[in-house]
């Protein structure tokens, strides 16, 4: 087997293990890995990764219109 | 607001991160880890930049320091692979394959950044930042397996150098240590809690270890990594 051979096959094998292994280790959780480097405290994120939940909307999921000053229909153009 | 515990945690382990960076000056092998001691000088930033926020952008809840905490470690992350690749140069540097292992770790990096990709592609909305968070947990678990395939490549080629060995070993118990803690926290949830804190104590013993290392381990010491393995098993 060639070199190059062994350069693309091996990462491929490393990271099917790993793949693997962070299957196994996070099968049970919330599938969110806290990861460490340095010693900062963690921040507290929501369970489906690390964005924050967006402010919900009061009525459904849509921007509220905004309100006509005289009732819902728009006002018409004055008189000269 | 996080405690005053957790500001000491992050002062002792922006104190150690520094220290690896003196000792290895101070032993004159900067520029032979020098990929090593740019991960600690990043860490230090990083570190520095995490405590400003804690302090004056409302703390751990604050959308700024979850953005900043996630997007400098994989920035981190990635640092510290490269570093683990500039180990596995250094272990088979009498083999002369130096180019065969940055096109391998080109490749794998790569292929872990495809498919992190494939992974987050479903979110249409932030797909940036959830790339960066899944690229730095994917990129955390190669580092892991890479760790135990150079220890094994250590044992097989009979390596000898006692501050490589050293490198190498904190390494791959720093890594073991998270996924075992992270492993416990998935036992039961309450375990998460107290697994919150001890991740930032665990984010100390990598710099601990490798500033002892630089600081007590001479470059030319040697020791047979046989005899550990050996010491290990009984």
């Amino acid at each position: 087997m060639s070199r190059r051979l062994v350069v693309l096959l091996l990462p491929m094998l490393i990271l099917v293990g790993a793949m693997g292994l962070k299957t196994a280790v996070t099968a049970h959780g919330d599938g969110s890995f806290m990861m460490a480097n340095g010693a900062a405290p963690v921040p507290v994120v929501s369970k489906n990764g690390p964005d924050p939940a967006p402010a919900p909307w009061r009525n459904g999921p849509d921007p509220a219109p905004a309100p006509w000053k005289n009732g819902p229909d728009p006002a018409p153009a004055p008189w000269k | 607001m996080p405690g005053s515990a957790s500001y000491a945690i992050l002062l002792l382990g922006t104190l150690l991160e520094a220290l690896v960076v003196v000792c290895a000056v101070r032993r004159k092998v900067l520029r032979k880890y020098f990929v090593l001691n740019l991960y600690m000088l990043l860490c230090v930033f990083v570190s520095l930049g995490r405590y400003h926020i804690l302090t004056h952008d409302g703390g751990v809840k604050s959308i700024t320091y979850r953005y900043f905490y996630f997007y400098s470690d994989a920035l981190l992350t990635i640092v510290l692979y490269f570093g683990l690749i500039s180990l596995y140069i250094s272990v088979f540097e009498e083999m002369k394959v130096e180019r065969y292992l940055r096109m391998g770790a080109i490749v794998l990096l790569a292929g872990t950044g495809w498919f992190s990709y494939t992974v987050v592609s479903q979110s249409s909305h932030r797909m940036l930042t959830y790339f960066a968070f899944e690229l730095s947990q994917n990129l955390y678990f190669v580092g892991l397996v890479l760790t135990y395939v150079l220890w094994a490549a250590v044992l097989k080629m009979r390596h000898t150098q006692a501050l490589l060995v050293q490198l190498v070993l904190s390494l791959g118990i720093y890594f073991s240590a998270y996924a075992a803690s992270y492993s416990l926290s998935n036992l039961h949830p309450t375990f998460y809690s107290y697994v919150a804190y001890m991740v930032p104590i665990i984010g100390c013993l990598l710099p601990l270890s490798w500033a002892y290392a630089f600081w007590r381990v001479p470059e030319e010491a040697r020791l047979s990594p046989q005899r550990l393995a050996m010491a290990a098993s009984r």
